[in-house]
């Protein structure tokens, strides 16, 4: 069913943009529409997981109980300290020297690449995501989360109304910086048999040996990213009303007329 | 009657430094305490201990008959023994902060129907309404909509007493509520504060303002050094104090 629509979808783009760019594109176009789908699939897919993933893991980093901090640290410090690559690689090639791993229920999902690129894309950036978020919760105004403590809030609802909710809005500039780089990252997917938007370019390019196929992709990247910084602006614009500039009141309200005030 | 609030014997140290040395004092329904003392006196420390914001090493907090249960924690530090029982005696305590420390992601309306809404349970519409009362009785009902960013030190800190009210608070506390604003300011905090304690409000006040403490508070307590080393009606200790560290004190405000 999504094989057909994205099929007739690339056919449409090709058939529009053919008599404007370059031969070698038309030819391989719709190759290079299902690579970009792909790539967008894996990055979708892997970023979503993974801040479900990260939420949690930054919470037990903060945590004062240590059987909580411990794990989530170690967590955080491998995932993060090491490549993204030798990740992918431990997990395609190296799981599979185990034949317990071989036998087991997982296989299936183990010896396909795009599964285990999105395992790996999605632990790779949880654990930079955490630590974001991480930064975000220690950025939350002391003040603010005493005043949640003073009026009887138990920490559970303090973290769902006023912790995290800013720890969010603090965090956010960073978690797009995060998003655009795990889209590069994504492109190591094609290492591993993924055929993404790296992946097709790659194939393309050991049949006609043409080197403007990397640009066409690198063109295709820089689409997506132009994409996702916008849209993160734009989502962080909304975030922030509350420290932009204060909106004109309605004429019917009068202003407050004992001072106007300078914010102490 | 049962006293509003208890104090006894507080103990409360900083690594070495002893900050509470055995304060005590209680407060019946009704009344204004103001607590005075230079910086440094342990007053804050003091107001945060009562509501657990700091963990006392020894002594007693009562509020409306409920003592608040402490126990060994690990290292030996007194912990709360209930923390259930702490949130719960929280939310009978409003606690007024020098920094305000409205919740700055949420709309002023917000900010005074969350502990309602959150913390008691009330339904949200009946939160709402109660909430546009309180920013009339503050004098900034045009507020509700706007964000604590967009208001002055002054209106924030009149937000935050209508915070603290919706509640509907035992006692209220308050942290130096005026120490961070602009001189221009200080007045309208002073005044909703003054409507409060003749309502009959029971309030426990941490302040720099004499003038605010002489006028409106039933009983000062002076700090010194940890300990209480005044405490009467404010005629007296105003006018004839008897201890002589409070007598130049007195002397450096007026």
């Amino acid at each position: 069913m999504i094989a057909d629509a994205l099929k007739s979808v690339s056919e449409g783009v090709c058939s529009v943009i053919g008599p404007v760019t370059p031969d070698n594109f038309v030819q391989y176009c719709p190759r290079f529409i299902d690579g970009f789908f792909t790539t967008f699939e894996l990055l979708a897919i892997a970023s979503v997981l993974g801040l479900m993933v990260a939420v949690p893991m930054a919470l037990a980093r903060v945590s004062e109980n240590r059987l909580l901090s411990i794990p989530a640290y170690t967590y955080i410090y491998v995932f993060r300290g090491t490549p993204l690559l030798v990740q992918l690689f431990l997990f395609y090639f190296g799981l599979a020297q185990f034949e317990a791993v071989q036998n087991s229920f997982i296989w299936p999902v183990l010896r396909d690449g795009w599964w285990v690129a999105v395992i790996v894309l999605t632990i790779n950036t949880s654990a930079y995501v955490a630590e974001i978020l991480r930064g975000g919760i220690l950025g939350v105004p002391n003040g603010e989360v005493e005043a949640a403590r003073a009026c009887g809030m138990p920490a559970s609802t303090r973290y769902r109304r006023v912790i995290l909710p800013q720890a969010f809005r603090i965090a956010w500039p960073a978690y797009g910086n995060e998003v655009i780089l795990l889209m590069k990252g994504t492109a190591l997917a094609s290492t591993i048999t993924v055929l993404d938007l790296m992946g097709q370019s790659r194939t393309i390019f050991s049949r006609n040996y043409d080197l403007m196929n990397f640009v066409y992709a690198a063109v295709l990247y820089l689409m997506l990213s132009g994409l996702l910084t916008w849209s993160f602006r734009l989502f962080e614009k909304r975030l922030n009303r509350h420290t932009g500039p204060r909106k004109t009141e309605g004429s019917s309200k009068k202003p407050d007329t004992a001072k106007a005030g300078v914010p102490a | 009657m049962t006293e509003a609030l208890v104090v006894k014997d507080l103990h409360k140290s900083f690594g070495d430094l002893e900050v509470l040395r055995g304060i005590s004092f209680e407060a019946n329904k009704g009344d204004v305490i103001a607590m005075l003392g230079s910086s440094g006196s342990g007053k804050s420390t003091c107001l945060r201990c009562i509501n657990l914001l700091e963990t006392p090493d020894s002594g007693d907090v009562i509020v409306s008959g409920e003592k608040i249960e402490m126990k060994t924690g690990r290292g030996g530090k007194a912990v709360p023994a209930s923390q259930k029982q702490v949130d719960r005696i929280r939310s009978r305590l409003g606690m007024v902060f020098q920094g305000f420390n409205l919740w700055s992601h949420m709309t002023i309306l917000q900010n005074i129907t969350e502990g309602p809404v959150h913390v008691l349970k009330r339904p949200k519409k009946e939160a709402a309404e109660r909430a546009r009362e309180l920013l009339e009785k503050v004098g900034i009902p045009d507020k509700a909509d706007a964000y604590p960013g967009h208001l002055s030190g002054g209106q924030q800190q009149r937000a935050a007493i209508a915070r603290a009210l919706a509640m509907d608070p035992q006692v209220m506390l308050f942290d130096e509520p005026t120490s961070a604003l602009d001189p221009e300011l200080v007045g309208e905090v002073l005044t909703v504060m003054r409507a409060l304690a003749e309502e009959g409000r029971t309030m426990l006040v941490v302040t720099h303002e004499t003038g605010f403490a002489r006028e409106v508070a039933s009983e000062v307590i002076f700090l010194h050094q940890g300990k209480v080393e005044e405490m009467g009606p404010p005629k007296q200790v105003f006018e004839n104090p008897k201890s002589k560290r409070c007598r130049e004190f007195l002397s450096t405000k007026l």
